[in-house]
C-alpha cells in the first residue's frame, strides 16, 4: 500500500498535505513552483497534454479556449442548473450535454470530475516526488453544503485520478480537526468558510471523553455557489461599466483582455486587505491606459451584498444546533476570502468575539483533511469526527410534495425506513423518487435519483417492501430494499440523476493516465539512479584523496563492499532499494568526508554526506 | 420502524420517557467510538457493512431519543399504538371555530397580497392569531409531558397502559395539527 494525503479540492486554489510522524502535525507539500497552492486551473496543450496549475494559470491569459478554472462551480451540476453560472463565468459547455456536462477545452471535451481529475492527479504528484513513495489513498475535502450529487462527482474524481477516497470530509469539520490539534481548544465553535466558490457555516462542539476527542458538528448551513469569485465578479462588472463610459470600449466578459482585467482586479483587492487605497492601472486595446483609485470603503460597499447573503446561513445554523450567540466559545475563520477587512469586521461584530485567524486560512483545510486520513489510516485512537447531512433527504409522495425521512443536519451514517406495497393488482414496479432539499414540493429540490422498485405480481395492497435509505460517513445515498414476505434483500442501483456511471468511470480512468505524463515509478527509477551517480562518483574522487589513508581497513573494505551492491542495485529497477543502498553508503563514507575536510571545521560538519564535501 | 424496535434497548434504557440528557449523550458518545466506520476502513468488506449498520442505527436512535415529541412517537411505534389521525386535515371540535377564523384570515391575506390590497392589519390580526395557536402548542406540550409522567410511573396494568397509549397518540394528532397551522401562517407572514 502506498502513502495516505489529505487533499483540499477547491474552487481557486487545491492543496495536499499529510501528517508528519515526528512532529504529529499536519503539513502541506509544496509544487514545483515552490508554492502549496496549486491554483486549481487545466489547460488542454496543442499537443494534447495537460497542464496543471501555476502553469497553466498563466495560460488563462494566452490560452483562454483552452484552460479552464473554477471547475468546482459545474460538479455534479445538470445543464439546466449552470445557466446562472454561465452568464458569469467564461465555461465553454459542449451544446449535446444532456445530464452530464461536457466541457470543451481546444477540440476536446471533459466532464467536470474529469477535468478535478486532472487537479488530483497533479497533486498526487507532488506528494508522491516529496515522499519518493507512491500515493494511492486519500481524503479529500468538499464543501460541507455541498449535496450528494456534488460529493458523488468529487468521489468520482478521485477514481478517475487513480486514488482510492477513503472519505469526503466537510471544509469546515477538517478546518475544525486542524484547530483543535493545534490549540487544543474545547467548547462550542462556529466555522465560517468562505472560500473562491463556496460558503460555508458549521457549528461543532468539540468535546473531551476518557478515550480521546470527539468533534461533533452540530449544525451546517450555507451556499454553494457563494465566494470569492463573486466578489471578483462584482469588481470586475463595476470596472467594466466604467470603462464602457469613460472611453466607450465594451469588451466580452469572457475574452482575453477580461482576463488580464480580472487579474489585475484580483490585485488590487489583495492589496486592499493590507492598506487602506489601491490604484487600477489597465493598459486598454485602443493604447490608452485606464487608471482608477479604490479605496477600501468604497470595496466595502460594493462587496456588502456578498458578505451580507452569508449572514442568512450563520443565523440558521446557529438556531439548528439550538444555541444563542452568547453559548459560542470561538469563532474560527477560514478560506481566502476571509482575509478581506469588511468579512472579519462583520464576522467579529455579529459573534462579539475576535475570530481565529492563526492557521493560514488557505491551508487549514488541507491540514484538517491530512488529521483525518491518518486517523482513518490509523484506525480512530484518540480522535473521532461526527459529522452531519447539510440537507433533509425526502421522497416524493402524492401531488409531487416530499415527505422528509432523513432530516438536515442529522449525524451521519443516518438512515430511514420506508415500506412499499401495491395499488393495483398485479402492479410489477413502484416508482421511488428521491430527493434533497427543504423544500415542500419536488420539483424545487434537488433530484437525486429515481428508480423502480420491482415486485412480484400479487393482490394490490399484498406485497410489503421495505426500502432502507442511508446517508454513508461521505454524505452519500446508498439505498437497499427487503421483500419483508420472502425476507430476500435486493439491492437496488440508483443511477443519479446527474451522474456518471462506473463504465464511465473506468473509460475516464485509462484515459486519464494516458494523459499523465510519466509512470511514478519509472521516475522515481530515473532520479534514484542519476542521484547513486553522483554519490558514487563522489566517493570514487574521495578515495583518490590522500586524506583516504587515514581510513582503518575495516573502514575502507565496508566502503568498497557498499560501492559494490549500490552499483549492482542500480542496474536493477527497485528504487527503494537504490535508496536504501545510497543510505548505506552514505554512512560508510561519514569518516571519509571527515577526513576530507580541514581538521578546524570537521566537527561542525559531522555527520555531512560525501557528496555534499 | 420495522426492525428497529430497539432503540431503548441499545442505550440500555427501559421504555419511558423520561430520559437524562446528560446520560444519553455519554452513551452515544461512547458507542460512536465503538461503532463508527472511521475504526474500520482497513477491515473486511463485512466488517465495513456491519459498522455503517450499527452506527447508523445508534444515530437514528440518538436522534429520536433526545428529541421529546420523537420519542414518544417513538414508543408508540414500538408499541404498536400509534395511529396518525385518519382525517389529519379535520380540526379538533373545540379548535374549529379558531381554526375557521384564521383560515378566513389567511384567504383574506393572500387575496390583499394579489391585488395589492392594505396587509398592514391583516397581518397583524394572523400575528396574533399564530401567537395564540402557539401558546396552544405549548399548552400540548404540557399535556404530553404530564401524560409521559403517567407513562413513566405505570405499573403494568393492560386496560390503563392502553388509555395512556391512547392518550398520547391523541396528542400527538393534536400536536401536528396545530404545528402544521402554524408552520401555514408563518409561511404567509414572511
Amino acid at each position: 500500500m502506498g502513502r495516505i494525503v489529505g487533499i483540499d479540492l477547491g474552487t481557486t486554489n487545491s492543496l495536499v498535505a499529510y501528517l508528519d510522524p515526528q512532529t504529529n502535525q499536519p503539513k502541506c507539500i509544496p509544487g514545483p513552483y515552490g508554492s502549496t497552492l496549486c491554483p486549481s486551473v487545466v489547460s488542454l496543450d496543442a499537443d494534447g497534454t495537460i497542464v496543471v496549475g501555476e502553469a497553466a494559470r498563466r495560460r488563462l491569459l494566452t490560452q483562454p479556449e483552452r484552460t479552464i478554472y473554477s471547475v468546482k462551480r459545474l460538479m455534479g451540476r445538470g445543464p439546466a442548473d449552470i445557466q446562472d453560472e454561465l452568464k458569469l463565468f467564461p465555461f465553454r459547455i459542449d451544446p449535446s450535454s444532456k445530464n452530464v456536462i461536457r466541457v470543451k477545452l481546444g477540440g476536446k471535451l471533459f466532464t467536470p470530475p474529469e477535468i478535478s481529475a486532472f487537479i488530483l492527479r497533479e497533486l498526487k504528484n507532488w506528494a508522491e516526488a516529496h515522499f519518493g513513495e507512491t500515493v494511492d489513498r486519500g481524503v479529500i475535502t468538499v464543501p460541507a453544503y455541498f449535496n450528494d450529487a456534488q460529493r458523488q462527482a468529487t468521489k468520482d474524481a478521485g477514481k478517475i485520478a487513480g486514488l482510492e477516497v477513503l472519505r469526503l470530509v466537510n471544509e469546515p469539520t477538517a478546518a475544525a480537526l486542524a484547530y483543535g490539534l493545534h490549540e487544543k481548544q474545547r467548547g462550542k465553535v462556529a466555522v465560517y468558510d468562505l472560500g473562491g466558490g463556496t460558503f460555508d457555516i458549521s457549528v461543532l462542539k468539540l468535546i473531551s471523553t476518557t478515550e480521546g476527542d470527539i468533534f461533533q458538528v452540530l449544525s451546517t448551513n450555507g451556499d454553494t455557489h457563494l465566494g470569492g469569485d463573486d466578489i471578483d465578479n462584482l469588481l470586475q462588472a463595476f470596472v467594466h461599466e466604467l470603462i464602457l463610459q469613460h472611453d466607450e470600449i465594451d469588451f466580452s466578459p469572457h475574452g482575453e483582455i477580461a482576463q488580464e482585467l480580472r487579474k489585475s482586479l484580483i490585485e488590487v483587492k489583495h492589496q486592499l486587505s493590507e492598506s487602506e487605497a489601491a490604484t487600477l492601472r489597465f493598459a486598454l486595446p485602443n493604447g490608452t491606459v485606464f487608471t482608477h483609485e479604490f479605496t477600501r470603503g468604497a470595496l466595502d460597499a460594493l462587496i456588502r451584498p456578498v458578505v451580507d447573503r452569508t449572514m442568512r446561513p450563520v443565523k440558521q445554523a446557529l438556531a439548528d444546533a439550538q444555541l444563542k450567540l452568547a453559548d459560542m466559545d470561538e469563532v474560527v475563520l477560514v478560506g481566502g476570502a476571509t482575509r478581506t477587512p469588511l468579512i472579519r469586521r462583520t464576522v467579529q461584530e455579529f459573534f462579539d468575539r475576535r475570530p481565529h485567524i492563526d492557521l493560514n486560512p488557505d491551508e487549514v483545510v488541507a491540514l484538517g483533511a491530512a488529521v483525518q486520513a491518518n486517523i482513518l489510516d490509523q484506525g480512530v485512537k484518540n480522535m473521532l469526527l461526527l459529522d452531519v447531512t447539510p440537507l433533509s433527504l425526502g421522497i416524493e409522495t402524492y401531488g409531487g410534495a416530499v415527505a422528509k425521512i432523513i432530516p438536515r443536519n442529522s449525524t451521519i451514517p443516518a438512515s430511514a425506513q420506508e415500506l412499499y406495497t401495491t395499488g393495483v393488482d398485479n402492479q410489477t414496479g413502484i416508482d421511488i423518487h428521491v430527493l434533497q432539499g427543504e423544500r415542500e414540493l419536488a420539483k424545487d429540490c434537488r433530484s437525486l435519483a429515481r428508480f423502480t422498485l420491482r415486485v412480484p405480481p400479487a393482490p394490490a395492497g399484498l406485497p410489503r417492501i421495505e426500502v432502507k435509505f442511508l446517508i454513508d460517513a461521505n454524505g452519500i445515498l446508498q439505498v437497499g430494499a427487503k421483500d419483508l414476505r420472502t425476507s430476500e434483500q435486493h439491492s437496488i442501483e440508483v443511477q443519479p440523476s446527474y451522474g456518471i456511471n462506473d463504465s464511465e468511470i473506468e473509460r475516464m480512468l485509462e484515459e486519464s493516465i494516458e494523459y499523465a505524463e510519466q509512470d511514478f515509478a519509472e521516475r522515481q527509477v530515473i532520479e534514484a539512479r542519476t542521484e547513486s551517480e553522483a554519490i558514487l562518483a563522489a566517493t570514487a574522487k574521495a578515495l583518490a584523496n590522500h586524506q583516504a589513508a587515514g581510513l582503518s581497513p575495516e573502514e575502507r573494505a565496508r566502503i568498497d563492499a557498499s560501492v559494490a551492491t549500490l552499483k549492482e542495485s542500480a542496474a536493477g529497477s527497485d528504487y527503494k532499494l537504490i535508496r536504501k543502498r545510497i543510505d548505506e553508503l552514505n554512512h560508510a563514507t561519514e569518516h571519509l568526508a571527515e577526513l576530507l575536510m580541514n581538521s578546524a571545521v570537521s566537527t561542525a560538519l559531522e555527520g555531512r554526506k560525501l557528496a555534499e564535501v | 420502524m420495522s426492525n428497529n424496535s430497539g432503540y431503548f434497548e441499545l442505550f440500555g434504557l427501559p421504555r419511558k420517557l423520561w430520559i437524562e440528557m446528560g446520560a444519553l449523550e455519554q452513551k452515544f458518545l461512547q458507542l460512536s467510538w465503538k461503532f463508527h466506520p472511521d475504526n474500520f476502513v482497513n477491515a473486511t468488506e463485512h466488517e465495513r457493512e456491519l459498522s455503517l449498520q450499527r452506527s447508523s442505527e445508534l444515530n437514528d436512535a440518538y436522534r429520536v431519543l433526545r428529541d421529546p415529541v420523537a420519542r414518544v412517537e417513538y414508543l408508540l411505534g414500538i408499541e404498536g399504538a400509534r395511529k396518525e389521525g385518519e382525517h389529519k386535515q379535520q380540526a379538533p371540535p373545540e379548535l374549529l371555530e379558531e381554526v375557521f377564523e384564521l383560515n378566513e384570515s389567511l384567504d383574506e391575506l393572500r387575496e390583499a397580497k394579489a391585488s395589492g390590497g392594505d396587509l398592514a392589519a391583516l397581518k397583524a390580526r394572523l400575528e396574533s392569531a399564530e401567537k395564540n395557536f402557539q401558546q396552544k402548542l405549548g399548552e400540548v406540550d404540557e399535556q404530553l409531558q404530564s401524560a409521559a409522567r403517567e407513562w413513566d410511573t405505570l405499573q403494568g396494568n393492560g386496560a390503563v397502559r392502553k388509555k395512556i397509549m391512547a392518550k398520547l397518540n391523541d396528542l400527538l394528532n393534536r400536536r401536528s395539527y396545530i404545528r402544521n397551522l402554524v408552520a401555514n401562517v408563518q409561511k404567509e407572514l414572511v
